[in-house]
């Protein structure tokens, strides 16, 4: 119980603000634009999988949001060609993961802060898509959208998906010998290795493995509309790194459950619709969202200082 | 040491004496002379396919009118970005600097620096403080554009009912002067339509489309939605797609043809609202050529644009004209 406690306490605030809808606004509940909001938060879902596992190991990666817009266009161009669907998803994974592989490479190989590395590919990679692309819209053909199935069996089999791959990364860094190296290394990279763990190797993995999720989620968020925006993906690396964040994510590496992201990110992408559905004023939403990252963070920063005396 | 100093300051003296010469000797001789205007041209973002489409007419002025053209903003929008680039200009020495303005007070402190170095201001798009640019290339008046929005929604609902609007970000400048002049003629005209929410997209489609359908279930008696930025028009119109809403609640906007033109032909996007995008990037060069070369000059009521012909100021505004309303009749003969 008290291990999770901070997990619980988010799903505390969760649950009171869902109270809190039923009370006012009720119709937050209906179906069909429920399952909407569920379907478009599965490719964040995706991304905060990734995410987690980059901060369990004690780095980051705040170049998400370029790899998904790249991705994004790799699969919209390559879906506008009229592939299949399973080739267009293998070369939007593929694209991805070389991407992690890029930053992996530099961080693991070369040693390099995580910080410093991602913020030079999410420039680059912005950059290089701006002149690609300049904006442009790419249109799918009508056989994309929802994978070939109906809306709602679309939006079903997405977010089945983004909820089946919590789950099996959730088992897999439990059971695996892998998954438990993603800790080790985060909590101690030199004990780590003494006990015969290879961190460079493992730090290497995650970020392809970062990188080849962020494919997955293009995929999952172009199947939704006919159209690829290629910015889109703006602003999606604070979205991953707040859900692992208020997920109860230790920062400074070692420490996190995927159940607990899960739950943040349900907390985080809840206020904003929440909002529209109370009436709020639309000003008020991000200063909301920072301060659930805060009350997130200054609860870690105590729960550290409590620890070490 | 001292020679790098001294070769400085007459790089210096050389560059600041070539910027301010031609001007003053085009005003008596009104010809260019040998040397090549170079004109800087600055968007509020470089991926945004609007001001892509603005810098397609830029060029073209460029061709037209024999001037070097000098391209740069930033990525996403970012004010303190545009300062940098302003700067770097001023230190290149250009002779005249266009800018599309993400923040009004945040970049005329730049600009005025810039013209006291000499170098000629004009803005376009979205404006800066009034004395830090000598005109503002207007795409249509703001009250032009909220007249046309808000007259257009109003007709689509029957004049009267709830409608929401999809913005860019609650601070752009222009957008809020529309929302602004929106929330006027609403007053004055329509006082059976309602404004129950403005929403920001962050300039993203998919966020915008995510706004709509919590818009949609929200608001059961909405009637349109008005998408004032350009990536908010199609992602408003999925959304109004997804919710099986189509024709019962309308949709129209501020966009481009292009984007638009799938949901238009199906009945889901009843009005896209533009002025001709290329247009205003040709104007905007048309006006920064002939004002480095004194041809226009403060209190002018017209100038001669290049193919555009003669276009009317209105005070410092030099005025591209009335935004068009692209509809299922007259989409098709638009490829921008």
């Amino acid at each position: 119980m008290k291990r999770y406690f901070r997990e619980l306490s988010v799903a505390a605030a969760l649950f009171a603000l869902l109270a809190g809808l039923a009370l006012f606004a009720p119709n937050f509940y209906e179906p069909a634009p429920l399952l909407s909001r569920f379907a478009a938060q599965a490719p964040a879902l995706v991304v905060a999988i990734g995410m987690t596992l980059v901060i369990i190991s004690r780095q980051i990666d705040i170049s998400v949001g370029s790899q998904f817009g790249v991705c994004a266009v790799v699969a919209g161009t390559l879906a506008a060609m009229k592939l299949p669907l399973v080739v267009v998803l293998l070369a939007s994974v593929g694209t991805g993961a070389i991407l992690g592989a890029f930053n992996g490479v530099l961080i693991a190989g070369l040693g390099l802060p995580s910080i410093v590395v991602t913020l030079a590919t999410m420039v680059t990679w912005q950059e290089a898509l701006r002149l690609g692309q300049q904006g442009r819209f790419i249109n799918l053909p009508p056989g994309m959208q929802w994978m070939g199935l109906s809306q709602v069996g679309g939006q079903r089999a997405l977010v089945a998906l983004a909820v089946l791959m919590v789950a099996a990364f959730a088992w897999a860094l439990k059971n695996l010998a892998a998954g438990r190296h993603v800790y080790a290394v985060g909590s101690d990279a030199e004990a780590a290795r003494l006990a015969g763990i290879h961190p460079k190797g493992t730090t290497f993995g995650v970020f392809v493995l970062m990188g080849g999720l962020v494919g997955l989620a293009a995929v999952m968020n172009i199947v939704q509309s006919p159209q690829v925006d290629p910015n889109a993906g703006g602003g999606l690396e604070l979205k991953a790194i707040a859900a692992a964040v208020v997920g109860g994510v230790a920062v400074s590496g070692g420490r996190g459950n995927l159940w607990g992201v899960f739950v943040g990110l349900l907390l985080l992408a809840t206020i904003n619709p929440a909002l529209t559905y109370l009436h709020v004023e639309a000003y008020w939403e991000k200063a909301i969202q920072g301060l659930v990252i805060l009350l997130a963070v200054v609860a870690d920063g105590l729960r550290s200082r409590r620890g070490k005396r | 040491m001292r020679k790098l100093f001294l070769l400085i300051t007459t790089l210096g003296l050389i560059m600041a004496t070539g910027c301010n010469k031609p001007s003053e000797s085009t005003n008596t001789a009104g010809s260019g002379g040998g040397k090549k205007l170079t004109i800087a041209f600055m968007p509020k973002s470089k991926g945004n396919q609007y001001f892509i489409t603005c810098k397609n007419g830029a060029v073209k002025a460029a061709a037209d009118l024999g001037i070097d053209l000098l391209f740069d903003g930033p990525t996403n929008t970012d004010p303190a970005k545009q300062n940098e680039i302003v700067e770097n200009w001023i230190t290149l020495g250009v002779d005249v600097i266009a800018v599309a303005c993400e923040n009004k007070e945040g970049i005329s402190t730049a600009l005025r620096k810039a013209q006291a170095k000499g170098i000629k201001v004009i803005t376009f798009d979205s404006d800066s403080m009034p004395d830090a640019r000598s005109f503002f290339v207007n795409q249509a008046t703001a009250t032009g554009i909220a007249n046309v929005l808000m007259d257009t929604a109003a007709q689509l609902c029957g004049g009267e009912g709830e409608f929401a609007i999809i913005t860019a970000t609650l601070t752009a400048n222009n957008m809020n002067e529309w929302r602004k002049n929106i929330d006027l003629r609403l007053k004055e005209k329509y006082p059976k339509m309602k404004l129950v929410e403005t929403k920001p997209c962050d300039d993203q489609k998919d966020k915008a489309q995510q706004e709509t359908a919590n818009l949609l279930g929200a608001y059961p008696n909405l009637k349109c939605v008005m998408a004032i930025c350009s990536p908010a028009v199609p992602g408003a119109a999925e959304a109004v797609k997804q919710a099986g809403k189509v024709g019962k609640v309308k949709v129209l906007g501020l966009g481009l043809p292009s984007e638009n033109r799938a949901y238009v032909k199906d009945g889901v996007t009843q009005a896209v609202i533009l002025w001709k995008v290329e247009d205003l990037g040709y104007l905007t060069i048309a006006a920064a050529t002939a004002l480095a070369k004194g041809e226009l000059k403060p209190g002018a009521t017209t100038f001669k644009a290049g193919k555009l012909g003669e276009i009317q100021l209105q005070g410092s505004d030099i005025v591209l004209g009335q935004p068009f309303v692209f509809t299922k009749e007259n989409i098709d003969q638009f490829d921008f």
